[in-house]
């Protein structure tokens, strides 16, 4: 099926493409639905486990009015390898592969309830380094590594 | 410092000592090198940081690395602002560490010494104020200052660290001294480490990686079969307490607790000159009958506390 059959082009906007099939879920959750929502003129459009010839099936989500950020672009590839992100400006499409961060500071919060980052009333705010090769993030602080895959589930 | 050293100036001077990761070799040997004056005698840094002040900030428990900071900066005539019981000081009332430390920092302190129970806590505390943070314990994350008198009862004993096949032995999950251990002896060549613990107690994951990445050499190791035949081949035995608090299930504990205790009978499958470290405080993981042996290094070790944090506060404060 081709999925320009399912949603229409869009003229403004993102295009996350290559998403791995059925987790269109955790790239939205990444994105935080809520800062999207304060956005009235945003709309998201989420297409899941569609024909892909790269990947046999895929996900895709289209973001309406809203430009994905270098830091937002960066995290997602870093969870998801294969994901391809199309910035749309009046029809024009400008693909791009993200490069991965070495560094990611104040989206994700330390898994380990001991850093002083998940001390209340300490101005601390978390910074990870990315070590891809062993497929974990590292806290800053305290050292806590946290597997990439379980990013989603310590979004701030 | 009298003599020809009194241009002396470290490259440590101004800096925080927040992890091991913090120091190069040359920098630990100028540790080791002041240390060892100290230890034998042959300097006296009396009055060093006179008119200097020292923080001691512990909001944990310690029994030897309070005192023995608290003797250093004594030695060395600075004075001393401790907050050592937080029930009675204004952490109690909900002040943050961000603001103690600003709080010490306008008080004139020209270094602060912190103890605190989050991990992280002293690289924070270094971001946040101007004058050096030296880590005196972060939680289970690190305790760079034992992990300099350990490695300098090693370079004392042996002569050398390079080369040496060093066993550790208990809790290495939750130590604050070995990842700290482990960075401090990355430093030197051709070091073989044995990690020897029960899996629910085996060396964090990050430690592992940091070895990897610096090409240390390192097994680990959860039979008690295999360590029989790791044993003859150390050089050292690093002993850390194992908690039984740690294990869900208390008949674990009691399945692994022998293979951890450290007697005579583990002596007799040991190289005859093996070193017997601990960080203290032992409970019964070392009996007391190896203690008389020329093995049990771990009272000496405890001894170093004093000259190694003298030499710290030297150091990195710019003592005269």
């Amino acid at each position: 099926m081709d999925e320009s059959l399912l949603v229409r082009k869009i003229d403004w906007g993102t295009v996350l493409d290559h998403i791995p099939a059925w987790q269109a879920d955790r790239v939205v959750k990444l994105l935080s639905l809520e800062h999207l929502k304060r956005n009235p003129d945003v709309s998201l459009i989420v297409l899941q486990n569609v024909p892909s010839k790269k990947l046999g099936r895929k996900d895709i989500v289209k973001l309406y009015h809203y430009m994905v950020s270098r830091e937002e672009a960066g995290i997602l590839a870093l969870i998801f390898p294969s994901i391809t992100i199309n910035y749309i400006r009046d029809w024009r499409v400008e693909k791009e592969r993200p490069g991965i961060p070495e560094r990611i500071v104040g989206r994700i919060r330390c898994p380990e309830t001991s850093c002083v980052t998940n001390l209340a009333r300490e101005p601390a705010s978390p910074k990870f380094t990315v070590l891809q090769k062993y497929g974990v993030i590292q806290c800053m602080y305290c050292d806590t590594l946290l597997e990439i895959d379980r990013i989603p589930d310590y979004l701030v | 410092m009298s003599g020809s050293q009194a241009e002396y100036r470290s490259t440590l001077l101004g800096r925080d000592l927040v992890s091991c990761r913090d120091l190069s070799l040359r920098e630990v040997s100028e540790i080791f090198s002041l240390s060892n004056q100290l230890v034998r005698g042959e300097l006296r840094l009396d009055s060093a940081l006179a008119g200097k002040k020292v923080a001691l900030l512990f909001t944990e428990p310690s029994t030897r690395t309070f005192q023995s900071f608290y003797m250093a900066a004594k030695t060395l005539g600075a004075e001393v602002m401790s907050i050592s019981d937080p029930s009675v000081s204004s952490m109690a009332k909900g002040e943050s560490l961000y603001d103690t430390v600003k709080m010490l920092e306008l008080y004139g302190a020209g270094c602060i010494v912190l103890r605190h129970p989050a991990r992280g806590a002293a690289k924070f505390a270094a971001e946040s104020a101007s004058i050096p943070i030296i880590n005196a314990g972060s939680g289970s994350q690190e305790h760079p200052t034992q992990a300099l008198i350990d490695v300098f009862t090693i370079w004392r004993k042996r002569g050398s660290v390079d080369g040496l096949r060093i066993g550790m032995l208990g809790d290495l999950r939750y130590s604050r001294t070995i990842p700290s251990l482990c960075q401090l002896l990355s430093l030197y060549r051709g070091v073989e480490i044995y990690f020897m613990a029960p899996q629910l107690l085996q060396v964090r994951r990050e430690v592992e990686i940091y070895l990897q990445e610096k090409g240390v050499t390192f097994a680990k190791i959860d039979e008690a079969e295999e360590m029989k035949r790791v044993l003859p081949r150390l050089d050292v035995l690093y002993v850390t307490r194992i908690q039984k608090e740690r294990f869900p299930d208390p008949t674990e504990y009691e399945k692994v607790r022998g293979s951890y205790v450290v007697d005579a009978s583990t002596l007799s499958n040991c190289r005859s000159d093996i070193g017997i470290m601990h960080p203290l405080p032992r409970v019964d993981e070392l009996s007391p009958e190896i203690d008389s042996t020329p093995n049990a290094w771990y009272f000496e070790q405890a001894g170093y506390g004093v000259p190694i944090r003298t030499a710290l506060l030297y150091l990195i404060m710019g003592g005269k």
